[in-house]
């Protein structure tokens, strides 16, 4: 009797498992079967996501805001160290104005504001028993968003929209180890590819074997034909290490996005970008060299006699502009 | 198992996958994320016999493969769940009894986790997925895992209700 009932629950597993390998090969050979069923489920799921991520939201960033209160509280303090340094140094220099503004143009960042976009708000996360980095946004087709579409936030790239319904877009975040992105870095502009890896911190290749990374060094998208999927100069990371090994041919490191892909509540979909924009930057653009003159400021002088009270140094003294480096091209 | 209740589990599986993707995905948990739904399949499959455990296991997997935002192909949570389900009901007996040991039954359950992320992570990699780094998918499977054991006690008691209200009267 027992076994009897042990051969019906192996002929049952045998029958299931090749069910199983049978929607495994069909779905590999593309049949859009499987494909349209999660389309399915994607709409049924988005009204009920939109509803619960209004409601739930304050919760999901409970846990996070409280694992982050000591790190957010040491960055605040830096901050807060890095605004007074910023504050005295933007009163002393005058130029610092017109070089951000050069820096700018260098980084293309004002070419962000040119492009098309439509915002969406993160509707849900990718679930915890895939892999996969992707969140759902609550924009789809209906709003002009296709598949292979740039995604950004505030500080720069977030992802690619991977699959779209007419409510809903799903986008494969930059973390995710399938994710690969072309950029450039804005020192050198050498070009390489940019894979996600599952964490915070993303892989950078050199394609160029004469080109070097340095830390600190800014990544901007490399853009891609007819800008899609990728549109050119948005902002990606920082490089925060170099592998220094002479194992391979072109150098590589790790980069951190300055996107938080953590705590992403609106970011937008780039439509189109300026037809302008170059999708290939790679001309190096002359950078004017820069000598600085630095002249000591003048010991004051003493005249007349000391006063106990009296300022040291005389009132004509202080009405004198004080020295200012001389900066030559 | 008979066939009403394998619909009312589908509808539960069901039910349980939309609450995961809507609810339990969009809370940051620390370390990594918890699978909700991962933990109510293996538990509803570790209190089955050997077949209600393999067509669990084969149910669970089908919903699960609808997610959206899974890069793997249609078909490979229910070929896993369907293997998990079979050695959790071929096993479960000669480690212990559940009704006894409530612990048991919570580690169990965290360790049939474990088994299914592990199992997942493996067959992808054989199929050529992408799935970042291994140290990183070492710390989201041990997170699950801790996770489950601090989730489980809270919802089995209701598990339990809701899989006694299943059974149909000869089942009893």
């Amino acid at each position: 009797m027992a076994r009897g009932s042990n051969n019906r629950s192996r002929l049952l597993l045998i029958i299931l498992l090749v069910t199983a390998l049978f929607f495994i090969t069909l779905d590999l050979r593309g049949v859009s079967l499987t494909k349209g069923s999660r389309s399915v489920t994607q709409s049924t799921l988005a009204p009920v996501q939109r509803t619960v991520s209004d409601i739930f939201s304050p919760v999901g960033r409970f846990f996070s805001n409280v694992k982050n209160f000591g790190k957010t509280k040491a960055e605040l303090d830096q901050v807060e160290i890095a605004n007074a340094q910023l504050k005295s140094a933007l009163t002393l220099d005058q130029n610092a104005k017109g070089e951000l503004a050069q820096l700018k143009g260098v980084l293309d960042l004002a070419g962000r504001g040119s492009y098309k976009v439509v915002a969406a708000r993160v509707i849900g996360r990718g679930s915890a028993a895939s892999f996969s980095q992707t969140i759902t946004l609550d924009k789809g087709s209906s709003s002009g968003i296709r598949a292979d579409m740039s995604v950004i936030s505030a500080n720069g790239l977030v992802g690619l929209v991977k699959t779209v319904t007419s409510s809903t877009s799903i986008v494969q975040l930059i973390s995710d180890p399938n994710f690969k992105v072309g950029v450039r870095i804005a020192r050198s502009q050498s070009i390489g590819i940019l894979q996600g890896q599952g964490t915070n911190t993303y892989s950078l290749q050199l394609l160029d074997p004469a080109g070097t990374i340095l830390v600190g060094d800014s990544l901007l998208t490399n853009g891609s034909d007819n800008n899609h999927p990728f549109v050119p100069g948005v902002p990606v990371g920082q490089v925060t290490w170099v592998d220094h090994t002479t194992s391979t041919l072109t150098q590589s490191g790790d980069v951190k996005s300055y996107a938080n892909l953590n705590d992403l509540g609106v970011v937008s979909v780039i439509l189109s970008a300026p037809s302008a924009a170059p999708s290939t930057p790679l001309v190096p653009t002359p950078q004017p060299t820069v000598t600085v003159y630095i002249t000591a400021p003048p010991a004051p002088v003493a005249t007349g006699i000391a006063v106990p009270g009296a300022p040291s140094a005389s009132p004509a003294a202080k009405l004198l502009p004080t020295p200012t480096p001389t900066r030559t091209k | 198992m008979s066939i009403p209740r394998t619909f009312v589990t589908l509808g539960f599986f069901f039910v349980l996958f939309i609450v995961q993707e809507s609810v339990v995905s969009l809370i940051h948990f620390p370390i990594a994320g918890f699978s909700l739904y991962l933990a109510i399949a293996i538990a509803l499959i570790a209190l089955e016999d050997n077949n209600g455990a393999i067509v669990m296991g084969f149910l669970g997997g089908i919903v699960l493969d609808l997610s959206p935002t899974s890069n793997a192909p249609f078909g490979q949570w229910a070929l896993i769940l369907t293997i998990v389900g079979y050695i959790v009901a071929a096993n479960k007996e000669s480690i212990a009894d559940f009704t006894l040991s409530p612990l048991t039954f919570v580690l169990f359950v965290a360790f049939g986790v474990s088994v299914a992320l592990l199992a997942y992570l493996a067959f992808g990699t054989l199929l050529g997925e992408g799935n970042g780094s291994f140290r990183r998918d070492i710390v989201i499977v041990c997170a699950n895992a801790v996770w489950t054991i601090i989730f489980t006690p809270i919802f089995l008691p209701a598990l339990r209700h809701f899989r006694r209200a299943s059974l149909t009267s000869r089942e009893r």
